[in-house]
């Protein structure tokens, strides 16, 4: 049971501290203790951070202390960065300064062996008889955008955002803040759980359902230690989340004796309770961001009709495809919504779902284009594209889409702009308003999707 | 593993509808216990050691009169001997034909209890089309179930042919669900085929894989 014994205490200590206490803080720039307290000073943080190193006085400007309780105010949080022998020690030391939370970042515990997991035992049952809740050990760290906080080795924020990402695997966890940092994506806070320990996903998904600065959960699971606790805790939490599942599960070693049990197995019962709690799996971090890029920023899709207008034939029908491919119906048009498009049109251009623009994209047929669809009661979703064939500006329809939407946004509207440079260039523009933006069709169709999802989830919790 | 009456026994303490069946240690038992039933009856390998009875020919249908019943008895013992010497004999009523279908479950390491459905025959064999949820599944979640496998239009009925009891079933998945969260022992459970009628629904083989 992961962090059955200490469920209860809140994780605003951890997460939202208002003091720090980095043990095994490092003057050496290469090492870990350095960079980790390097990055809680040097990215904005409000509250007290204090390192903690017996053979330093000073590191990177602020006064260093011999141990924990040499710290003249409270500690919210501790970040352990100690060999792991001496850990336990650390530990002691902590509750009797009263800290409230533990980061361990220090390994060599459950994921070296059976003396690891029973060291890592030993400090679970430590850190709960101090009532404190603890992260890790062999986590990454943390960061979370909402108090400027980097408690993490990761060297840069990314930009701030409604994303917040739990993942098991640290190294997958900075490299997607880079790569967040490269697209600008937005982000709220990242989580490296470690070995869970203590804290697990479940205790995540309750602080962000309550946390205001997150409004989608992406996750990347390996394995969960309990699932029956992370099924309960996912159905309270409102908010859309995601979720990659990697790795086979060990429990498929064991031979099968009956036609269930060879059926049944680990990933199709992942499957399973991802829906009933109404996690929409992904298959990769590319869909996973694509997806939460759309559910942070869309109204709810309350169906699965899509409309889809594009300057470029091909991309229309590709688009289309993608769409009923994934389940979605990309209905023939209302008399009344044809006719809107059909005044914007040449003579010549007939107006069918999805919508060829007949190579014209100027910011009047756009933004009026999108005007009737948005008002049209029998579609609920809508998928934009433009094609970049080098004779027409990318930035015009892109700011058609913007200045429309900054007027209603009753559906969902992802953009599709495909091109090279020139096209990718209006990304800033559509971040900066909220307009989930795709190189290429089938990945909009995807989010799309992931929206419609979500809104069956919620239809079925409500009928519960 | 639990041999096929001991779980119909299980199967039966939770409301679960089987068919009726004796065991049998001699041909006169056998012809017996058959008298008993009722003909015709069906008359097949009782044993926890072997998994895919009617693969080795332990499994005899349709037997209509005490001598096929003893014919049976000796055929099926012969072979079974091998593989379990303690192989037994199981008379049951022969099940009118339905549509069969799938009903399993299965304690998962990290889920606990889940519950399986899907179309019997090559629909489980060959296609795979099951649905899965974690326990405790209610009658709701057992509708949708059914509505999720792909087959699910031969249990609705198709092209003027009558569906099946999908509220009968639905029973059966749900009970297999109460079962799996009261009886921790069973690690693994089967019932297949479980035949669906018009009107009631029959688990008329069954298997359990017990801990330990």
């Amino acid at each position: 049971m992961d962090g059955g014994i200490m469920a209860e205490g809140s994780l605003d200590p951890l997460l939202k501290p208002k003091s720090i206490a980095v043990i095994g803080a490092s003057r050496e720039p290469s090492k870990w203790g350095y960079k980790v307290f390097h990055n809680i000073v040097s990215n904005g943080y409000k509250g007290k951070a204090y390192p903690v190193n017996p053979s330093a006085s000073e590191i990177d400007g602020h006064e260093c202390y011999p141990g924990v309780g040499a710290i003249p105010g409270d500690v919210d949080l501790a970040i352990i960065i100690v060999p792991a022998a001496a850990v336990l020690k650390v530990v002691d030391d902590c509750g009797a300064k009263n800290v409230r939370a533990l980061c361990v970042i220090t390994a060599g515990f459950g994921e070296v062996g059976p003396e690891g997991a029973a060291l890592e035992e030993e400090l679970k049952e430590k850190a709960s008889s101090y009532h404190m809740r603890m992260l890790g050990p062999n986590t990454m760290g943390f960061l979370n955008n909402s108090i400027s906080l980097n408690a993490s080795i990761v060297p840069k924020m990314p930009p701030k955002g409604e994303i917040s990402f739990i993942t098991q695997s640290g190294a997958l966890g900075l490299s997607l803040v880079d790569w967040a940092i490269g697209s600008s994506l937005g982000m709220s806070c990242v989580v490296s759980t470690g070995n869970k320990a203590d804290v697990a996903e479940a205790d995540l998904l309750d602080f962000f359902e309550h946390d205001e600065h997150t409004w989608t959960i992406a996750m990347y699971i390996e394995g969960l230690k309990d699932g029956r606790r992370f099924i309960e805790a996912a159905k309270k939490v409102k908010k859309a989340k995601l979720a990659i599942k990697a790795g086979a599960s060990q429990a498929g070693a064991r031979a099968a004796a009956s036609h269930t049990g060879s059926l049944a197995g680990s990933d199709m019962v992942y499957d399973a309770a991802f829906r009933q709690c109404g996690v929409v799996r992904v298959e990769g971090v590319e869909e996973m961001f694509d997806a939460a890029m759309a559910l942070s920023t869309q109204p709810r899709a309350m169906g699965n009709r899509v409309a889809i207008i594009s300057n470029g034939g091909g991309a229309a029908i590709m688009a289309s495809d993608a769409c009923e491919r994934r389940g979605m119906s990309v209905p023939p048009l209302t008399k009344h919504t044809k006719a809107g498009i059909a005044r914007l049109l040449p003579a010549f251009a007939s107006v069918k779902n999805p919508i060829d623009t007949v190579a014209k994209s100027d910011y009047d047929i756009y933004r009026e284009a999108l005007k009737v669809l948005l008002d049209d009661k029998d579609i609920d979703c809508i998928m934009v594209i433009y094609v970049h064939a080098g004779f027409t500006s990318a930035a015009e329809p892109a700011k058609a889409v913007i200045d429309t939407l900054l007027e209603k946004y009753p559906k969902p509207v992802v953009a599709c702009w495909m091109g090279g440079k020139e096209a990718s260039a209006v990304a800033g523009m559509f971040r900066k308003n909220r307009v989930p933006y795709y190189p290429v069709p089938e990945r909009a169709a995807e989010a799309l999707r992931s929206l419609i999802t979500y809104n069956e989830y919620l239809r079925e919790a409500k009928k519960r | 593993m639990m041999d096929e009456l001991e779980t119909k026994a299980l199967l039966a303490r939770y409301g679960i509808p089987v068919n009726e069946g004796r065991a049998a240690r001699s041909a006169e038992e056998a012809a017996e216990g058959a008298r008993h039933i009722g003909f015709p009856v069906v008359v097949k390998v009782l044993s926890d050691k072997i998994a895919h009875k009617s693969d080795l020919g332990l499994v005899v249908l349709n037997v209509c009169n005490p001598d096929g019943v003893r014919d049976a008895y000796e055929d099926i013992m012969e072979k079974a001997r091998g593989p379990d010497p303690e192989a037994r004999v199981a008379v049951e009523a022969m099940a009118d034909p339905g549509v069969e279908v799938i009903v399993g479950a299965k304690r998962d390491p990290q889920f606990g209890p889940t519950v399986l459905f899907g179309l019997g025959g090559i629909f489980v064999e060959v296609f795979k089309d099951v649905s899965i949820r974690v326990a405790p599944v209610d009658r709701a979640m057992a509708l949708d179930m059914m509505k999720e496998v792909k087959g699910f239009a031969i249990l609705k009925g198709f092209r003027g042919k009558k569906g099946v009891d999908l509220e009968a079933l639905a029973g059966i998945i749900v009970s297999t669900s109460r079962l799996m969260m009261e009886e921790d022992r069973v690690l693994e459970l089967d019932m297949n085929p479980v035949m669906a009628y018009e009107e009631g629904a029959v688990a008329v083989d069954a298997r359990a894989l017990l801990k330990g």
